[in-house]
């Protein structure tokens, strides 16, 4: 054996052994690093909850910018009042609001395709008052409020009706609330845009098949900010009630809606991956919903 | 002809327009119900039919009173249906003599509609001026526009009687108006010296008037008892869904087609029917449930009662929102085989979601949730109807007629 071939031999080996502990290396990375945040606040308080979670994920300044348009989508699809738990809490998007006016925005919007009457729902829910001597705009979006898009990366969906002011926005916040569903077990946040796009839109998910529906749709839809309101959750009898109540008393912050929604899951004692959409979505790189992954930051308020 | 007196009476008529329209400010909405309520006919008549007599039925009593003092002040200086024919007779002076020739109908008829109301079935109540007024009006809100036009015919009719021969309906025809006459000569005969003496104002003109009054009552109600007997048509109960709150019996008899309800409903789900609830149920109301991809409600929303409110007939009972959540207008019914849970293994149960009265059972087939209708609590209201994203519907209410008040409570209310 020449030098020369011994050094090839030496070098080629090694190369190959460098390359086969790449896996094993990054995945050690993986264990160490965790692929998303969540924060989880406690408390009772719900504007300063919210002002605590916001500053763990590097205050408001992070989000939004003066001059933004913002557009927020909470759930209020239902006639029913905030401690049912069927609606987002109204102080959490007012206090939403607030922050987005002090932060400059220069329009809030909140179209919402609402379950029930819009206008008894606005009234039921309390949003309606909590919004009254503040900019945000809320509203149920008609047929020319909505754009057709399409989802290039959706399996099964290949366009959705989206409201404009939605596609339009430069700082969009999903604020559900944590609940139970009828059809697919729990609704959080990736579920909560089925409020958001058309009734011809939503039925096709129906049609088609709902978990794959809402992960495609989750692949082309990107909030900047997700804030799940767990403050009082609804056990069962969702997404409409009335049904049972818990009281975790928590709100769920993450720029990673898998993440975010995968937690929400565990206060109902849910393995996060027995909801489809949850592990579908993970699935195709929306984000993690694998708990062991996901770096929990708990603050008391 | 531009008189003071002209003047009020057309701005009462465009008032009243305006009101059957639904063009006022939405809560006044419900004050539809006053100009119809205004006719003893409709109001007296119904109330007596159905047994139901609410606080409405004051409406009644001015037209009861002022003609025993004033004539037919109502007619000549108020109503507006009587302003239209009298404005709409200027254009035709010819045949005045006519008028005089033709017996006085309407006093016929309101007997006719007295009676037989007293009997339990009322006959004839669309022939009330006000309602048919109010009916042209309504009919251009109601949604099945060509239809509605039916209810809008009476008002025409009565312009071309006008054209026949002058105010041929205020003097002869109009069953308000022989009301109105029947009580101006009682109130004659208490001051018989104001008023220049009458052929028929002695004791034998007494005999012979006591006499028609009691024949006209007496005819009326015989063809009440006889419409209540040989009811026509055989219209199948669940064929038709009648708005809450629906008279249990003579539904049909005791509406008057004036199109309040129509136009009362936010939603537009009430339409004139044509024939399903029976040939004599023709142009009354019926719910139509709807499955568009519109972003209005196409249900009969839990909290809503607008309808039951401005029936001046009492056909539809005013009901507030616990009664309106614990009557059943209709049972939802489920099509295993377009279900796309039970056909297809779907998850989906949006009839589960939209149900507001938790009428629908789940049960596991396919490994998935599958809906079944709870008889017990399901309502009738169509939001699983109107929101089934199935082609065709798999979800379908049939009505109830007549509408059970259902035991279970109802969890909508629960929250109060």
């Amino acid at each position: 054996m020449s030098s020369v071939q011994r050094r090839s031999f030496l070098k080629t080996t090694a190369s190959v052994a460098a390359v086969s502990a790449l896996p094993a290396a990054r995945l050690d990375a993986q264990e160490a690093a965790p692929a998303a945040t969540v924060v989880v606040v406690h408390g009772k308080d719900i504007p300063k909850m919210l002002a605590a979670g916001i500053a763990k994920l590097g205050g408001w300044e992070a989000f939004i910018k003066p001059g933004n348009k913002v557009v927020l989508k909470p759930n209020v699809a239902w006639n029913s009042q905030p401690e049912q738990g069927g609606n987002t809490h109204p102080d959490l998007i007012k206090a939403c609001v607030l922050a987005a006016e002090a932060q400059g925005a220069a329009a809030i919007n909140i179209p919402e395709n609402t379950c029930h009457p819009e206008k008894a729902t606005f009234k039921a829910s309390g949003v309606e008052e909590a919004l009254k001597g503040t900019k945000a705009r809320l509203y149920r979006p008609a047929k020319e409020d909505y754009q057709k898009v399409e989802i290039p990366r959706g399996k099964i969906v290949k366009s959705a009706d989206v409201p404009k002011d939605v596609l339009a926005c430069d700082c969009l916040i999903n604020m559900p609330v944590a609940k139970s569903h009828s059809a697919t077990t729990l609704t959080l946040s990736m579920k909560n845009w089925m409020g958001s796009v058309s009734n011809e839109t939503r039925r096709s998910w129906h049609r088609d098949g709902l978990h794959q529906c809402i992960a495609d749709f989750s692949t082309f839809i990107k909030p900047k900010l997700i804030i799940i309101d767990a403050t009082r959750i609804m056990l069962t009898k969702g997404p409409q009630g009335p049904g049972d109540m818990a009281v975790p008393n928590e709100l769920i912050l993450s720029t990673d809606p898998v993440a975010a929604d995968a937690y929400a899951a565990t206060l109902f004692k849910k393995e996060p991956f027995d909801i489809g959409y949850i592990k579908i979505a993970q699935e195709m790189g929306v984000g993690c919903g694998d708990l062991k992954r996901i770096k929990i930051e708990r603050v008391e308020v | 002809m531009f008189t003071r007196r002209n003047l009020i009476r057309l701005l009462l008529l465009v008032a009243c327009a305006l009101l059957a329209l639904g063009y006022v400010p939405e809560a006044w909405r419900p004050q539809s119900v006053l100009l119809p309520s205004l006719s003893p006919l409709l109001n007296l008549g119904g109330a007596a039919a159905r047994h139901a007599a609410g606080a409405g039925v004051l409406l009644a009593l001015p037209l009861l009173i002022l003609p025993l003092f004033k004539g037919r002040a109502f007619c000549w200086r108020l109503c507006p249906m009587g302003f239209a024919a009298e404005s709409v007779s200027r254009l035709n002076r010819r045949n005045a003599g006519l008028v005089r020739k033709v017996p006085f109908i309407g006093k016929g008829l309101a007997l006719v509609m007295l009676g037989s109301a007293a009997a339990g079935y009322p006959v004839l109540l669309w022939t009330d001026p006000l309602c048919l007024f109010n009916g042209f009006f309504a009919a251009w809100r109601a949604p099945l526009a060509w239809a509605s036009g039916a209810t809008a015919l009476g008002f025409v009719l009565i312009l071309l009687t006008s054209l026949l021969a002058p105010n041929l309906w205020c003097h002869r025809l109009c069953p308000l108006g022989g009301l109105e006459e029947w009580l101006t000569q009682l109130g004659n005969r208490f001051r018989p010296a104001r008023t220049p003496a009458r052929p028929d104002a002695g004791i034998a003109g007494n005999v012979k008037v006591g006499r028609r009054v009691f024949l006209g009552f007496a005819a009326g109600g015989a063809a009440g008892l006889a419409y209540g007997k040989l009811k026509p048509g055989s219209a199948r109960a669940a064929a038709f869904i009648r708005p809450p709150g629906a008279a249990d019996q003579a539904f049909n008899a005791l509406c008057s087609r004036c199109g309040n309800c129509m136009t009362a409903c936010p939603y537009d789900l009430i339409v004139p029917d044509l024939g399903a609830s029976g040939i004599d149920g023709l142009f009354t109301p019926v719910l139509k449930f709807r499955n568009q991809n519109s972003a209005q409600e196409q249900f009969c929303f839990q909290d809503c009662t607008a309808c039951t409110h401005v029936c001046p007939s009492h056909a539809l009972r005013p009901l507030k929102v616990a009664e309106k959540q614990q009557t059943a207008i209709g049972l939802a019914r489920i099509d295993k085989k377009a279900c796309i849970a039970w056909e297809k293994g779907e998850y989906c149960v949006v009839c589960q979601e939209f149900c507001p009265y938790q009428a629908i059972i789940e049960s596991d087939h396919k490994k998935v949730k599958c809906p079944t209708v709870d008889e017990d609590k399901c309502r009738g209201c169509g939001a699983c109807e109107s929101q089934c994203p199935a082609q065709p519907i798999a979800i379908v209410v049939a009505g109830r007629n007549p509408q059970p008040r259902l035991a279970h409570p109802s969890p909508a209310l629960l929250k109060e």
